[in-house]
């Protein structure tokens, strides 16, 4: 198999995946601190946008370190599935899930703060249990966040370099995914194949934040996806 | 030991700047108001009924289930209770249409009697069912709320100042459904309102609360008639003196556009007609303590129609008036006179008077 093609499949595999888990996480994750009224919230809270400021190599020495046989989450990790953890696809997702954790929490920690606890109340009162609540109630009224939550999440795990470098190394098929693929075209001088990714990379990407872009536009008496445009911005503006 | 049913209240909630300390035990008959100011905890109340306060500490107890029990770490989730809530502000779901709003709680309602159709009826919701909720007006909103909240099928309904924001029109219209849906349903209501005439058109017994307690509780005439005695300068629950009735109509109209109300059994009073009101049903109306005035002789040569005879049983002194308490046949009538006029005609206790005032004193609620 052509070896861009496959770190194309490798990419989409790891952003895919990554983005399902970032969505089953951040969204407890978000909710709770939505509604933490506690002084340890800024500390979680900046425990989760860390990686926004953070280089991202930092991370990944911290991440290799603890994926490693000698240190503990290295060690259960092998212990339960009798592989290596560091240098391998599920390295590089544990790490893309933390690398962009913020890009799915705040835009949703946001949303539920935005919607307040009025309807919730509501819908308690009607015999709405919490999980239905959720359904029936948050999920509708937040759709555009989870959709920009998920889009960025995605976005930002096709565009990792540094914590994937740090962790996978450059295996193909396993760990080797476009950014990488695109930094050996570079250091080869093979820049008609550096340019394909770049430009394939680069409108992708555009095509997908207009994407957001279009389904945030405000539509009259909805504040809520009002906000998310400006969120939008905000959250794009790290990248 | 009386078997009615009745709602239990004894908490207490306490928060940086305020306190609820309520122990009372309300019936769950008919509509029962809850009157005070801003900040003297009626919303907080009706919160702590419907489980969406979490510092409540105490017991409630609605019909013999326990609601929340703090002392036995038992709390009954706001959708176990039964209890519904009909908000200030509407808090239909802006995503779905009226009928699907009024659905979300049929399909959750576990023992279900009504039909969301047999409500829309009762509600005059039919032309609006399509319709999304943040299309429709205050009044249209408050509407739906009522007729949503009626549809869980709750066994205590209460109503949060739900005709704050809303028109005369509008109100006198959600007055009457609201009457209306009690009777139909012989639905348990509190409700809660800083107006005390929305109060006194339907509720037939009366809580006051100021700053967090319970100032009085009994019969809405009663109650009324008691704040009459209280202090104007204080800022807990006062209103404009007056007497409050709910007497019943002798004749509709006495062919000079007045209608005739029975005081007793010997006396009547008039007041000017009306289309809506309705031969022999009781009218709740009520006549401000200084629209009426008093003579020691009967005045039988005065333009004025209204004069009834009765008894002084009470003479309290304020600020230069006096506030003179009559009763005609056992009805209760509240007068204030300026302390001039009370020294020139020395009034005292159990002396008998003359009471006149004007056909269009006496104020109904129908507009």
């Amino acid at each position: 198999m052509n070896p861009d093609l496959q770190a194309l499949i490798t990419t989409l595999e790891m952003a895919a995946l990554t983005t399902i888990i970032l969505l089953m996480i951040g969204t407890p994750l978000a909710w709770y601190l939505a509604k933490m009224t506690s002084r340890f919230k800024v500390i979680i809270e900046a425990i989760v946008a860390l990686p926004l400021v953070l280089p991202p190599t930092v991370l990944g020495f911290y991440l290799l370190i603890a994926f490693s046989p000698e240190h503990l989450p290295g060690q259960l990790w092998q212990q339960a599935t009798g592989q290596q953890l560091a240098f391998s696809f599920s390295a590089i997702v544990i790490g893309s899930v933390l690398y962009s954790l913020p890009f799915v929490v705040q835009p949703l920690q946001k949303a539920f703060e935005q919607l307040g606890d009025s309807l919730l109340e509501a819908g308690a009162l009607l015999g709405a249990g919490p999980i239905d609540r959720f359904f029936s109630i948050v999920l509708p009224l937040t759709k555009a966040s989870f959709i920009t939550a998920a889009s960025l999440g995605f976005a930002h795990t096709v565009g990792e370099f540094g914590v994937i470098l740090m962790i996978g190394g450059n295996i193909p098929g396993e760990t080797r995914v476009l950014s990488i693929a695109l930094f050996d075209h570079v250091e080869a001088f093979d820049y008609a194949k550096a340019h394909l990714l770049s430009i394939s990379l680069l409108l992708s990407s555009m095509l997908l934040l207009a994407s957001i872009y279009w389904l945030n536009l405000p539509k009259k008496n909805n504040t809520t996806k009002l906000n998310h445009r400006i969120k939008v911005k905000e959250y794009t503006s790290h990248e | 030991m009386s078997n009615a049913p009745e709602l239990d209240i004894d908490i207490t909630v306490n928060y940086r700047q305020f306190n609820l300390a309520i122990s009372q035990k309300l019936p769950l008959t008919g509509i029962t108001g809850i009157f005070g100011h801003s900040g003297s905890g009626k919303s907080t109340l009706l919160r702590a009924i419907a489980g969406l306060e979490s510092s409540v500490q105490g017991e409630i107890t609605l019909n013999d289930q326990c609601l929340i029990n703090s002392p036995k770490r038992i709390s009954i989730r706001p959708e176990d209770r039964q209890v519904g809530l009909v908000f200030q502000n509407s808090r239909l779901f802006p995503h779905l249409t009226v009928f699907d709003n009024l659905n979300f709680a049929a399909k959750r309602c576990k023992h279900s009697q009504l039909t969301v159709d047999e409500v829309i009826k009762l509600t005059n919701l039919s032309s609006l069912v399509s319709q999304k909720a943040d299309e429709l007006s205050g009044g249209q909103q408050q509407r739906v709320a009522l007729a949503r909240a009626i549809l869980a099928e709750p066994k205590l309904l209460l109503l949060d100042e739900p005709l704050s924001a809303l028109d005369q029109h509008s109100k006198n219209q959600l007055l009457k459904m609201m009457l209306n849906i009690q009777k139909k349903l012989n639905l348990p209501i509190l409700y809660v309102s800083h107006s005390l005439d929305e109060l006194q058109q339907v509720c037939d017994k009366l809580l006051i609360l100021s700053q967090g307690e319970v100032v009085d509780f009994g019969n809405i005439h009663q109650v009324i008639h008691q704040l009459n005695n209280c202090d104007n300068s204080d800022d807990n629950a006062t209103i404009h003196p007056q007497t409050s009735l709910s007497l019943t109509i002798k004749k509709r109209d006495n062919g000079h556009g007045l209608t005739s109300l029975a005081v007793g059994d010997a006396q009547e009073i008039f007041l000017v007609a009306n289309a809506d009101f309705e031969q022999h049903s009781p009218l709740r109306c009520f006549i401000l303590a200084s629209d009426i005035s008093i003579c020691l002789t009967e005045p039988t040569n005065s333009s004025i129609v209204n004069h009834l005879f009765g008894t002084i049983s009470q003479i309290t002194h304020q600020v230069n008036k006096v506030l003179v308490r009559v009763n005609c046949d056992s009805q209760e009538f509240f007068v204030t006179i300026s302390a001039f006029s009370q020294q020139k005609l020395a009034l005292t206790v159990n002396q008998q008077v003359y009471l006149q005032f004007k056909a269009s004193a006496v104020r109904t609620f129908i507009h």
